[in-house]
């Protein structure tokens, strides 16, 4: 699904440079569920951005199914996201001043999907993560593991087949760590690719295969 | 204000200092007659002291070159009245018999033409041609009326005709002076202006044909000398708090931001143990600062800015020597900056000294709390709201002065330049007035650069007029009183000509209609209209003697813009001379060249008369608008500042919202969003705010239009056009405010803005 070829980051510091990421080669294949670990610094969080196209100050090769990303414009390279691929952030990133509904509609409304068609996915997926009863909660009305179920819903919620997740249990105690896990295992069985940048060995388990 | 509307008079108790006035059976404001003067002066004892005065161009010779200077004709109380000590020497009072021959002159006037002598005290002048001595000089504040520099005691009991009057003393039919007096002790306006309707009712009664209907009163010298300027002031003084209520926003909107990015300084303080009291008071005293500061570097800038002020102003503003800045002012706007500095700091500082110390530590505020984006919301939407409302007034204003600068005044007004010629009574009987106008017409006629010139009274737009009561023949009224009203002019047969003014029918006057010629008569389209008598030529009108109408002209606005063409008789200067008549010369030449060719004509026919200036009547007429002139340039002064400061303080804002925003932003960008998507929210946002303080701008500008309904020329106060493109021009430049900050969010790269977290 994903080849990397030679992906390399840098930052120029008048004629010197610094390189975040040098030589980044490899495959994911489809149905994958992958941890990437690695030290503070490493380049993890900046080689799922790549992965996310938020990035697009890189050089290499990027492959994302038979779509040479590193050849569109960022025109393109938004469809591309937009149709293929959801993020999970370590801070939750749920906007404050949106309801737990809102905010899982949020995606769907920058797909140009129909209201009506945006109530039935919300709904659907209210009640696949069972939080119908918080949909008219605020952010700051949600535990952090709460946040952090709604933030995967809204992730999911427009079917991407790719799940990029940013430490997403790094703000949460065990127990809920354990359950977004799960989660995200079930995702997998279900079809869902998944890179996750984590720092946690127990977590790091959960995925078929880890990079470091 | 303060010079103008607050302080007192420079005179003593001016709470008793009172105009009278007398009311035409028509309702219309008039002057007093002699007779009608003397009773009111006998009956009134409400009333301790009572002077009569006439304003007049007053001539003045016999030291070195003739000087024409603002003068006034006075009876003998008038300085008792003001209760004003002289410089040096002395006032004349009650105790001067009348036709004494004195006159008090102003410190101006003894600075410019006597280069401060002390021996001007004691000093014979002749004034207008009469004698006089120099018996005092009054201090530099006392110019009453308008900027007087020489007052006369007249030589009657009563000021002195400017015509000659048959029984002077006892006639009702002419009415030329003004009147003030002093309230007796212990009596009030009320008692006053009682006992004074007594007095009309009884001259009523006695004297029907030429007091029916007619009344006096009584009002406060110092409301009436404001009266015209009362409301542009007050509307210019709520303009003026539109754009402090902005700036104050503007305040807000910084404190706002500053107590958002110091919340984890803030929260610091907190978790130390500072109340939110303490924070407040820290805060407020920190924008109490910054106020006071502003306050002073503004008076700084006022210094300067009060002498432009004044220097600008058009002459016809009233006390304009007492507009400065003092002690008083400097008060006042110290303590409305500390006001401004407490209001404008007050509710940014409640919001910032309760810091929710966990969260704010954590992160510095992530994004604001809804109670600081309705705080924001509320300050763009009132910076809107106060900015619509000005500029909405200033648009008003625009439109009537747009409105009436486009009035055609009835007669041509290019290259015509009139230059007033004033004769001296004591020297120019009747005849010698007619000879001497004749000779400046027939020598002017016959110079180059002057084409074609008339005389006459009055010039247009200068504010001199003179009016009668008619009859035609065939329409009988009960009394004079109920007669109506037209205006008077003496011209020379070429004014019409000269002037541009159309003969509709008849004929204009010709050389044959001269002193000995059966007297004739020219009316205005408004005299026939008002009348209904189409065939009017040919019949005869009273004008106190029957007079054969023998044409019939096009109208013209004599006395102001503003101010409808009113019936209107002419008289043939030949037949009705007026020793204050005018020269008008239609020419090529500036303005300066006709003055130069008048003034060698008159001094060749007399070296001791004075040349006025000569003025263009597109001139003229630029001094007859110079107050809304004035009022408009104000308004549009403020009203741009109110946009300046409400674009800044919208852009600020929205700037600010967007800098807050700027993880809301990233994650947007990263759950899909376009750049143009956020970028459009941002805009709607603003705009959505804009839009709604526009609402509420235009509610709030349909009140204020009914303060300024009176101060616009043939435009309504809810002038459709004026509030949708005012309305239009300011939601455009909300909306180019908003833009800079849209563009900004639209380049949140998301990377980083989700890394800043």
């Amino acid at each position: 699904m994903i080849k990397l070829r030679s992906i390399e980051k840098a930052f120029r510091h008048g004629v010197s440079q610094t390189f975040v990421l040098r030589r980044v080669t490899g495959d994911i294949g489809e149905g994958e569920f992958i941890s990437i670990m690695g030290p503070s610094g490493a380049g993890k969080s900046t080689l799922l951005h790549i992965l996310g196209m938020h990035d697009s100050a890189w050089t290499g090769e990027y492959w994302l199914g038979d779509e040479p990303v590193h050849q569109l414009s960022n025109k393109e390279r938004m469809r591309l996201q937009k149709q293929h691929i959801g993020f999970v952030f370590q801070s939750y990133h749920l906007l404050d001043n949106l309801t737990v509904y809102e905010n899982i509609d949020l995606p769907l409304s920058y797909r140009d999907v129909k209201k009506a068609d945006r109530q039935g996915m919300v709904a659907d997926i209210l009640d696949r993560f069972s939080i119908v009863g918080k949909k008219d909660l605020y952010p700051n009305q949600l535990s952090g593991g709460q946040q952090q179920l709604v933030a995967i819903a809204r992730a999911v919620v427009a079917k991407p087949s790719l799940i990029l997740a940013d430490e997403p249990t790094g703000n949460l105690h065990s127990e809920q760590g354990r359950e977004i896990m799960e989660l995200f295992k079930r995702l997998n069985e279900g079809g869902t690719t998944i890179i996750q940048v984590t720092h946690s060995e127990v977590n790091a388990e959960t995925a078929t295969a880890s990079s470091a | 204000m303060d010079g103008i509307l607050l302080r007192p008079l420079p005179y003593d108790d001016t709470s008793t200092l009172m105009r009278i006035g007398r009311r035409t059976a028509h309702g219309d404001d008039a002057a007093f007659s002699p007779a009608d003067f003397i009773d009111l002066k006998h009956d009134a004892s409400t009333l301790a002291l009572v002077t009569g005065f006439r304003e007049d161009i007053t001539d003045v010779t016999g030291s070195g070159d003739p000087v024409r200077v603002p003068g006034v004709q006075t009876t003998a109380p008038f300085f008792d009245v003001f209760g004003v000590q002289p410089l040096i020497g002395r006032v004349y009072t009650a105790t001067d018999a009348p036709g004494s021959g004195l006159a008090v002159i102003s410190e101006g006037l003894w600075d410019r033409q006597f280069g401060r002598r002390a021996d001007i005290v004691g000093t014979h002048l002749r004034v207008n041609g009469r004698p006089v001595e120099i018996v005092g000089v009054v201090p530099g504040h006392f110019r009453h009326p308008l900027k007087a520099d020489l007052w006369a005691l007249s030589p009657e009991e009563v000021p002195q005709s400017p015509l000659p009057m048959e029984g002077a003393l006892a006639n009702r039919e002419v009415q030329y002076f003004g009147a003030l007096a002093r309230l007796a002790p212990g009596k009030t306006l009320a008692d006053a202006n009682a006992e004074l309707v007594a007095i009309g009712d009884r001259l009523s009664r006695e004297y029907p044909d030429t007091n029916a209907g007619e009344s006096f009163y009584a009002e406060r010298l110092d409301d009436f000398l404001v009266r015209d300027v009362r409301t542009s002031l007050l509307v210019l003084l709520g303009a003026v708090g539109c754009v402090l209520l902005i700036a104050c926003a503007n305040i807000a909107g910084l404190m706002l931001a500053r107590g958002l990015v110091r919340r984890r300084e803030l929260a610091v303080r907190a978790s130390l143990g500072a109340t939110g009291w303490r924070l407040a008071r820290q805060l407020v005293t920190e924008s109490l600062l910054l106020a006071l500061v502003g306050g002073a570097a503004g008076l700084l800038l006022a210094a300067w800015g009060v002498d432009l002020l004044v220097s600008l102003a058009p002459d016809s503003v009233p006390r304009l020597d007492d507009v400065r800045l003092d002690w008083r002012v400097a008060s006042a706007a110290l303590g409305l900056s500390t006001l401004v500095g407490v209001l404008a700091g007050l509710a940014p500082a409640l919001q910032s000294s309760h810091p929710q110390v966990n969260d704010d530590l954590k992160d510095g505020g992530r994004t604001g709390t809804s109670a600081r984006t309705r705080l924001r919301s509320a300050l763009v939407v009132g910076e809107v709201a106060a900015a619509l409302v000005l500029l909405v007034s200033a648009g008003l204003m625009i439109a009537s002065f747009s409105r009436l600068q486009a009035v055609d005044p009835g007669f041509s007004t290019s290259s015509l330049v009139a230059v007033e010629l004033p004769l001296p009574l004591a020297r120019y009987g009747e005849p010698d007035q007619r000879r001497f106008y004749q000779q400046v017409l027939e020598r002017l006629q016959a110079m180059p650069p002057t084409s074609r010139s008339a005389v006459v009274f009055p010039l247009p737009l200068r504010g001199s007029s003179a009016g009668l009561t008619y009859e035609i023949e065939g329409q009988t009224y009960a009394t004079r009183s109920a007669e109506p009203h037209a205006e008077l002019n003496a011209v020379s047969p070429e004014l019409f000509q000269t002037a541009g003014i159309r003969l509709v029918r008849g004929r204009t006057f010709t050389d044959a209609d001269g002193p000995d010629a059966p007297p004739v008569a020219i009316v205005n389209e408004r005299l026939v209209k008002d009348t209904g008598i189409d065939d009017i030529v040919g019949k005869r009108i009273n004008v106190g003697d029957w007079i054969t109408v023998v044409g019939v002209v096009s109208d013209a606005r004599r006395q102001s813009l503003a101010s409808p063409p009113q019936p209107a008789v002419y008289l043939p200067y030949t037949q009705f001379v007026l020793p204050f008549m005018g020269v008008m010369v239609r020419t090529d030449a500036a303005p300066e060249t006709v003055a130069t060719t008048v003034r060698s004509v008159v001094r060749e026919m007399d070296a001791d008369l004075p040349v006025g200036e000569a003025l263009t009547i597109e001139r003229i007429i630029e001094q007859s608008t110079g107050q809304p002139r004035f009022q408009t340039s104000l308004l549009i002064a403020f009203a741009a500042l109110a946009l300046l400061l409400a674009a800044v303080g919208v852009y600020g804002l929205m700037s600010f919202a967007v800098s807050q925003r700027t993880a809301e932003m990233g994650v947007r960008l990263a759950l899909g969003a376009s750049p143009w998507q956020v970028g459009a929210m941002v805009m709607r946002q603003g705009v959505w705010l804009a839009g709604l303080g526009a609402v509420i701008g235009v509610a709030l500008a349909l009140v204020a239009g009914r303060a300024l309904a009176s101060l616009l020329f043939e435009t309504s106060a809810a002038d459709p056009t004026v509030f949708v493109s005012i309305t239009a021009l300011l939601l455009t430049i909300a909306a180019l405010a908003c833009y800079v900050p849209a563009r900004r969010a639209m380049r949140v790269d998301p990377v980083r803005a989700l890394r800043a977290e």
